[in-house]
């Protein structure tokens, strides 16, 4: 309010000179009638302009910067985060996880039973649920969507392989519907609460085929308006919504949103992102470098809201399988001889928790004795690499053995803060004697290095609330398996994992799994991953779910 | 006998237009990494799904049939599907397209200004200190990077001063700094052609006669000098279009606007095959053209290169 008022003033007194200036020119041409037209015309132009310049501050809009322009937004199609971001407010989905218990809740599906042989999922629909389009949800939509997401032609890049062994999907009756599954898959429930396999009219798919992207349609609380690929991504308040889970909302009920519009935008180069947040172009910004932090945490209209995102924490797998890291040894000396308080402090500065472990804390089943198996303690790890055989033979400061230098090959991709890691790493292993390669490369290029084995080192880190996450990266057959480890325990326990859905079994098996990869030296665990968000604090009510990548968006109200 | 001529022009556009998709055929056959794999690795797909979308994407054909079916399917119009975003690519170009051009030509009116002013103030006060600022200033905008001169210009001109809009696209205020940004960077090798071309052309004859016959400074300037030292300056500017397209690339990602750059970089990163080449087939075939228009242009102020071209 004070500020559209100062403003108004500021237009008033620049435009008023105009106006003058303008008004004594017409009367020196003398011509009365034209004269009287022309200041009307131009008080008719500065009360427009007035208008314009005080703003109108109705406030039911906001913009949320993304950090990506996502590549490709259909949620049955495309796989990355960034489009979650905005689609979790297009779509609702079957159930949801309380972030907060990890309990899994009430959507779409009002109550659910899993059959003896955990094959057969029944989910009952809530009723009165209609998509923007105005086609009522019901089992014959879900089941659409399931037959959709694993057909082969529509080539899934993620929402298939989260359904894991789905078979088929048979509706019971206009409310009821089965999820048939081959064998029992634990994260089927987490699977089904995430906006990838959210509910999209069947309707809306058929119109639109291949360009379904643009013209999305779903049930949840705002309305899919308006894409331009790489500007921007307009949403519009659902005025019917009224089946929101109760999670959505701090409050007692949920009802319709209280925002009129979200406009999304892309802000890829993290250096602008603080900017575009300080000229109050964007309300919302995702991913501030850690480095800006501080200056927005000075200025009063501003504040952080920092999620800790659940999954595979930041880490650099060694490969177990290529001298010298095929001695546990030389892995040891490594994770011992890491200052991982001193990475985090200099590259996150002290915004992301230090990881000890494979599993980012907030992950459910995250084992917290993780945290005592290697304290930063160089004196050890130098004893280990003179227990392996690596001493400094010819006063090159590297170590040696039969000639040999101590230098290892450490891959790194451009994001997440890794070329910045491995320069830290590489200056604290120099103090132990240990030689660093480093090299950039695409993720492409990783995966293929990866697979083919010729690294030693290589950082990655990836999100996901549920723990079979780990099965990706330590299952000796897992796309991810950087370690290069071949342990049958640890196969059965993963393979274990992602069957039995008793929680506390799965609590059990998990913990042996990440004190195993601990034991076994496969990593060297730097951060958990957190989500910095730079919000204007005109931004009310902004929630994240169990992910901690996407915004519940219902709640978020805006003061002046 | 102009038809004849833009006749054999368009044929050889069509060799250059077939070089290029191959040479972007043969660089993404050598960079490493299985887009398959790329697409899939972090979804949890096992090594038999993953593998199966190759074949699904063609990958596993041998390279001479991949490169057959990659040329016979542009030569029937085909732009094909991005194998990322799942969409026609054709459709994601022209989406694209708008923004760049939009940049592209504000820049170029921005740099062809300033590269000017720049070359015939310096050429004009040779050796004096103008001379020097103008070079320094020349020097400057060739050799600032646009991450670096976009930000700078953002933390001044938007965040300290508040003038014009960081960052987005929509009127033309958010043209501005981006517009600015790129053009200074092309400025500077302008400045530099001009300058080189104004001094040559001060020393000829004709301009001592025509200072002999007691013309006006800028008279001599305007008429006889600039017209003669520009025409060739066209068609190089017109070759600065290429340098735009790759500066756009930047300047877009720092202004957060969409555009083909921006496109073709996410398209390289992920071995998007169909999207590079349908960007390479619009670069090229854009280039050729606006060379061609060049060449008529500087024909047309230069009579005498009819008889050399034709």
């Amino acid at each position: 309010m004070g500020v559209g008022f100062v403003n108004l003033i500021g237009c008033a007194i620049i435009l008023l000179p105009i106006y003058r200036y303008n008004s004594k020119k017409v009367h020196i041409v003398k011509r009365f009638s034209l004269s009287v037209t022309y200041e009307l015309l131009f008080l008719a132009l500065l009360s427009a302009l007035l208008v314009g310049c005080s703003a109108p501050s109705s406030g039911a809009r906001i913009v949320y910067g993304l950090t990506l322009a996502p590549s490709g937004i259909d949620p049955h199609v495309n796989a990355s985060s960034e489009l979650g971001i905005p689609l979790t407010s297009v779509y609702d989905t079957l159930v949801y996880q309380d972030p907060e218990t990890g309990k899994f809740v009430p959507g779409l599906a009002e109550r659910w039973e899993v059959s003896e042989d955990r094959l057969i999922y029944t989910f009952y629909l809530r009723r009165g649920i209609i998509f923007h389009d105005g086609a009522p949800f019901n089992a014959e939509a879900v089941r659409f969507n399931l037959e959709r997401i694993t057909n082969p032609d529509l080539a899934s890049q993620k929402a298939r392989f989260m359904l894991g062994p789905y078979e088929r999907t048979e509706v019971v009756d206009e409310h009821t519907v089965q999820i048939h599954l081959s064998e029992p898959f634990a994260p089927l429930l987490d699977a089904l609460s995430q906006v990838y396999l959210g509910m999209v009219s069947p309707a809306a798919v058929e119109q639109w085929g291949d360009e379904y992207q643009l013209h999305q349609v779903g049930t949840g609380p705002f309305i899919f308006a308006e894409y331009v690929p790489g500007d921007h991504l307009l949403l519009q308040r659902n005025p019917d919504y009224a089946w929101g889970p109760p999670v959505y909302s701090s409050r007692d009920a949920v009802t319709a949103p209280r925002l009129e519009e979200i406009e999304f935008r892309f802000f890829k180069d993290p250096a602008i992102r603080s900017p575009a947040l300080e000229t109050g172009e964007v309300d919302v910004m995702g991913e501030i470098p850690p480095q800006d932090i501080a200056r927005l945490e000075g200025n009063s209209d501003f504040r952080i809201e920092s999620v800790p995102i659940p999954g595979v924490s930041l880490m650099v797998f060694m490969n177990t399988a290529r001298q010298p890291l095929d001695d546990i040894r030389v892995r040891q000396a490594l994770l011992y001889g890491t200052d991982r308080r001193a990475i985090t402090s200099a590259v996150f500065r002290d915004t992301s928790p230090v990881a000890h472990g494979p599993l980012a804390a907030v992950t459910f089943g995250y084992e917290p004795a993780i945290q005592k198996t290697y304290p930063y303690d160089p004196a050890r790890a130098a004893t280990l690499l003179d227990q392996a055989g690596w001493s400094d033979t010819d006063d090159d400061t590297i170590r040696d053995r039969d000639g040999e230098p101590l230098v290892l090959d450490l891959y790194l991709m451009g994001w997440g803060y890794m070329p910045e890691v491995g320069q830290l790493l590489a200056a604290q292993w120099s103090e132990l004697g240990v030689g660093v390669n480093s090299q950039a490369v695409s993720y492409p290029e990783a995966l293929q290095v990866a697979s083919e084995g010729r690294h030693h080192l290589i950082p990655f880190n990836l999100s996901g609330s549920d723990p079979d996450i780990l099965r990706k990266f330590f299952h000796s057959q897992a796309n991810f398996n950087w370690s290069k480890v071949d342990d049958p325990e640890l196969d059965a326990w993963l393979e274990d994992g992602a069957r039995i859905s008793d929680q506390r079994q799965r609590v059990t098996l998990y913990s042996q799994v990440q004190l195993q990869v601990m034991d076994q030296a496969l990593v060297i665990p730097i951060r958990d991953y957190v989500n910095l968000n730079g919000v204007s604090n005109r931004v009310q009510g902004l929630l994240f779910d169990a992910q901690g990548w996407f915004p519940w968006l219902v709640d978020v109200t805006l003061e002046n | 006998m102009v038809a004849r001529y833009v006749g054999r022009r368009l044929v050889q556009a069509a060799f250059v237009l077939w070089l290029a998709v191959t040479l972007a055929f043969v660089a993404m056959q050598l960079t490493p990494g299985d887009p398959a794999q790329a697409l899939l690795a972090a979804s949890g797909a096992t090594p038999d799904e993953v593998t199966e979308r190759r074949t699904q994407l063609g990958l596993d054909d041998p390279i001479p049939v991949q490169y057959a079916r990659y040329l016979l399917d542009l030569v029937r119009g085909n732009l094909g599907q991005s194998w990322l975003h799942g969409r026609p690519v054709g459709r994601m170009i022209l989406e694209q397209l708008p923004p760049t051009v939009e940049l592209s030509l504000a820049a170029m009116v921005v740099g062809v200004t300033m590269g000017l002013g720049l070359g015939i103030l310096a050429a004009v006060r040779r050796g004096t200190w103008l001379d020097t600022v103008a070079t320094t200033v020349a020097v400057l905008g060739l050799s600032t990077p646009t991450y670096w001169s976009g930000l700078l210009a953002i933390l001044l001109l938007s965040l300290q001063l508040r003038w014009l809009p960081a960052t987005g696209e929509g009127d033309l205020r958010h043209l501005v700094l981006p517009a600015l940004v790129l053009g200074f960077a092309l400025s500077g090798s302008i400045a530099r052609l001009v300058r080189a071309r104004v001094v040559e052309v001060m020393a000829e004859q004709f301009v001592l006669a025509a200072r002999a016959r007691g013309l006006p400074p800028w008279r001599v300037l305007f008429v006889h000098v600039l017209r003669s030292a520009l025409a060739p300056a066209l068609t190089v500017i017109a070759l600065q279009f290429g340098f735009l397209l790759s500066g756009a690339v930047v300047t877009e990602s720092v202004f957060a606007r969409r555009g083909l750059g921006k496109l073709v970089v996410e398209a390289i990163l992920w071995r998007d095959l169909p999207v590079v080449r349908g960007v390479v087939v619009f670069g090229a075939l854009a280039y050729v053209l606006v060379n061609l228009v060049a060449d008529l242009v500087h024909a047309w102020l230069d009579p005498r290169l009819w008889e050399e071209l034709t």
